[in-house]
């Protein structure tokens, strides 16, 4: 707020300019966002949840992988620390996220920060970093336009896609099967996340820990699971990077 | 599964402080703090391996129980849909094969 004034409705311009642009882009992953949102919404009313637990689940917390991953574990009455655990872990590739748009913020008081964080989903990840590269760090010009412009309408994409599979849910009999979509949707999100070796190491002893373990209480042998596979995709990685260290 | 108000209530405070947590965290700690590089690739294994961990018994096993993969329509499917995402990487196309396959096997099996 300290630029001149005249520079400030220059930036107004801009911002609305870089807004409008933001939206333009981003229409090209509607359709899909849509879609994703109905099946999310869907597999949540199957799972068990009222129509308002599901609809209050999706306004606030506004995780569509957290919550997906954490639908199997409530129809299997998983304790909710377990639950909450799981959509952390989930959750944690948006550390990242945060890592690599963060930056581009730091001029914000840290109301706006927490809420340009709360928004900084997917399409944001997908887009902001290709329009304003590391290199433009410092320079503010355009980007809370731009920003604005992706996380709104994926908010309104994605919401009103999950409204949608809410209301269909009820219409749909249970034994169509529609809970293995959900299913369906978590390996089509993992699968690309498997991006090199260990990773592929960490996700085999997982499985093997998981399926091996999963008549433990309070769904133990699911977090067993995640945190041997995490520590054994650590320690292959170390391992790889000491190898091609000495070779 | 039959959540208490109080129950959901948790829950929703829980998975929203995820969210804000792992979503905000570059954006609140102070300026130039960078992530360290190792710490960024252990990150990045854990939401693969997180997911891999819900899915496997489900896949794997019918109630409970592992059975033979053969007899297993959901592993089957699965198995398809891989296939069909890694030769396309179109996510809402491997829902849509995944399903079909999996309702004509329920239906004809």
């Amino acid at each position: 707020m300290t630029s001149p004034p005249t520079e400030q409705t220059y930036s107004a311009e801009r911002e609305r300019a870089a807004f409008f642009d933001a939206i333009r882009t981003s229409t090209q992953t509607m359709p899909g966002l849509f879609t994703w949102g109905v099946v999310t919404g869907a597999a949540m009313m199957q799972s068990g949840l009222s129509l308002w637990q599901s609809l209050l689940m999706t306004l606030i917390v506004y995780a569509g992988s957290a919550q997906l991953a954490a639908l199997p574990l409530l129809a299997a009455g998983a304790p909710i620390w377990v639950i909450a655990f799981t959509a952390l872990m989930v959750n944690l590739r948006f550390v990242i996220f945060s890592a690599v748009i963060g930056p581009h913020f730091q001029h914000l008081n840290w109301r706006k920060r927490l809420w340009y964080g709360y928004n900084t989903v997917d399409l944001v990840m997908g887009f902001f970093p290709q329009r304003f590269p590391a290199h433009t760090l410092g320079k503010p010009a355009g980007k809370q336009g731009y920003f604005t412009g992706l996380a709104l309408s994926t908010w309104l994409t994605w919401q009103l896609g999950s409204i949608t599979g809410m209301v269909l849910a009820q219409q749909i009999p249970a034994s169509w099967g529609v809970g293995f979509a959900g299913s369906l949707a978590l390996l089509a999100i993992a699968i690309p996340l498997v991006k090199n070796r260990p990773t592929l190491v960490g996700v085999a002893v997982a499985c093997t820990v998981a399926v091996a373990t999963v008549h433990w209480p309070y769904r133990l042998g699911l977090v067993s699971a995640m945190l041997l596979g995490i520590a054994t995709a650590v320690v292959t990685e170390q391992r790889m990077a000491k190898r091609s260290e000495t070779s | 599964m039959n959540l208490s108000l109080v129950e959901y209530l948790w829950l929703l405070v829980l998975m929203t402080t995820g969210t804000l947590l792992t979503r905000s965290l570059f954006f609140m700690v102070g300026g130039s703090r960078r992530m360290p590089d190792w710490l960024q690739r252990s990150l990045s294994h854990v939401p693969a391996i997180a997911l891999a961990a819900i899915i496997a018994p489900d896949l794997l096993m019918v109630q409970g129980a592992l059975i033979e993969p053969w007899l297993n329509i959901k592993l089957i499917s699965a198995l398809v849909a891989t296939i069909f995402f890694l030769t396309t990487r179109h996510m809402l196309g491997t829902l849509v094969v995944g399903m079909l396959c999996f309702t004509a096997l329920r239906v004809w099996l």
